[in-house]
């Protein structure tokens, strides 16, 4: 006979634990670790490749890359003399606990004081999904346009940083700037909003600075007393 | 696809206590802030269950809106942006978020096998990979 069975458990409990583990073993670690999301093309290896220019002198730095196939974006941190690991996903449209997990496993990324994820392309799916990380970054290029807050308003709402990219292109397109920082405020007023461009080197140095001071406040938090 | 395929785990592992059997419809909450489209969602669990001994199961969706609270006017019936508004509409103060970001398998409906030597309730399947949510 058919009987109701009462569950109520979360759908994504297994990846949610996956990801608490990993979140302890980075705070153990005192790794800050951040998962920066964005569309395809919005400049999130451009962005790492600008940051890694400045951070590895004084931090031990180290990349995870999604995406759905070729090694190219790993291969360009590399060439800076960072260690990186490039996870295929063949297909998914986002990475999981499991997969950073596992990178970790298999590739000599650590020790390091700062762990950049950078998630495959997609403004949607990889919001959903916890990898243990610190904080997420999202990236918006003035490329896209200026609707994008407010048509993903997920992400949006979840990065507690929002880097807004290439803004040397700024003269050449209708992107209303005051607009989209008005929408992004109003989804999330806690937010950081940083104008970048990796060209001209704008705002580089105030992002590294946000990536340094997090670390700091991390590892204060995770040293022993 | 990749959130089915964990409802489909949590499922056969909520089934596997009541013995071999097989699962007729389960009831999943899915909130407005999860990005998960309830459509798709019932989409993807006949594909992962094609197939296997649950397969024509089905997915009912309990849709939860998600709902914002303010420390001066309390609940907040506007909506922007797909309800993803942080800021009073009122008095400009920051919303708390009270609801929405629910991803639950509520309960399932089971029928036990009528043998209790019959099959495993368990499903094993060759790629528990997802390609989206």
């Amino acid at each position: 006979m058919t009987q109701v069975v009462t569950v109520r458990r979360r759908a994504l409990e297994a990846s949610e634990e996956r990801a608490q583990a990993l979140r302890r073993s980075f705070a153990d670690s005192g790794t800050l670790v951040v998962n920066i999301i964005s569309s395809p093309g919005s400049g999130k290896t451009t962005l790492l490749e600008a940051t890694l220019r400045r951070l590895t002198a004084g931090h031990r730095c180290a990349v995870i890359e999604g995406d759905v196939a070729t090694e190219r974006d790993a291969d360009r941190i590399r060439a800076l003399g960072v260690p990186a690991h490039q996870i295929l996903t063949g297909g998914a449209c986002h990475l999981d606990a499991r997969q950073i997990e596992a990178a970790l496993g298999t590739a000599r990324l650590l020790p390091a004081d700062i762990l950049f994820i950078e998630n495959v392309g997609n403004l949607i799916c990889p919001t959903t999904y916890d990898l243990g990380e610190d904080f997420k970054v999202a990236l918006l290029s003035v490329t896209e346009g200026d609707d994008k807050p407010f048509k993903y308003p997920a992400i949006f709402a979840r990065a507690e940083v929002t880097v807004i990219s290439k803004i040397d292109l700024l003269p050449h397109l209708p992107f209303d700037l005051a607009a989209v920082e008005e929408q992004l405020c109003s989804l999330n007023p806690h937010a950081t909003v940083l104008r970048t461009s990796a060209t001209t080197g704008a705002g580089i140095d105030a992002w590294c600075e946000l990536l340094t001071e997090r670390l700091g406040k991390k590892r204060l938090a995770s040293a022993p007393v | 696809m990749g959130i089915a395929l964990e409802i489909h785990r949590v499922c056969r592992d909520a089934a596997r206590q009541h013995g071999p059997g097989r699962i007729e419809s389960v009831r999943v909450a899915v909130g407005e802030l999860t990005a998960v489209e309830p459509e798709l969602l019932r989409f993807a669990w006949e594909a992962v269950v094609a197939g296997g001994r649950h397969a024509g199961s089905t997915l009912d969706v309990v849709w939860c809106p998600a709902t914002q609270l303010c420390s001066q006017c309390g609940d907040v019936k506007d909506r922007a942006a797909g309800s993803w508004l942080r800021i009073c509409p009122a008095c400009g103060r920051p919303l708390e978020v009270t609801g929405g970001d629910e991803l639950d398998v509520l309960e399932l409906r089971f029928t036990p096998d009528d043998d209790a030597g019959g099959a495993p309730a368990d499903d094993p399947r060759p790629n528990d990979r997802g390609d989206g949510p």
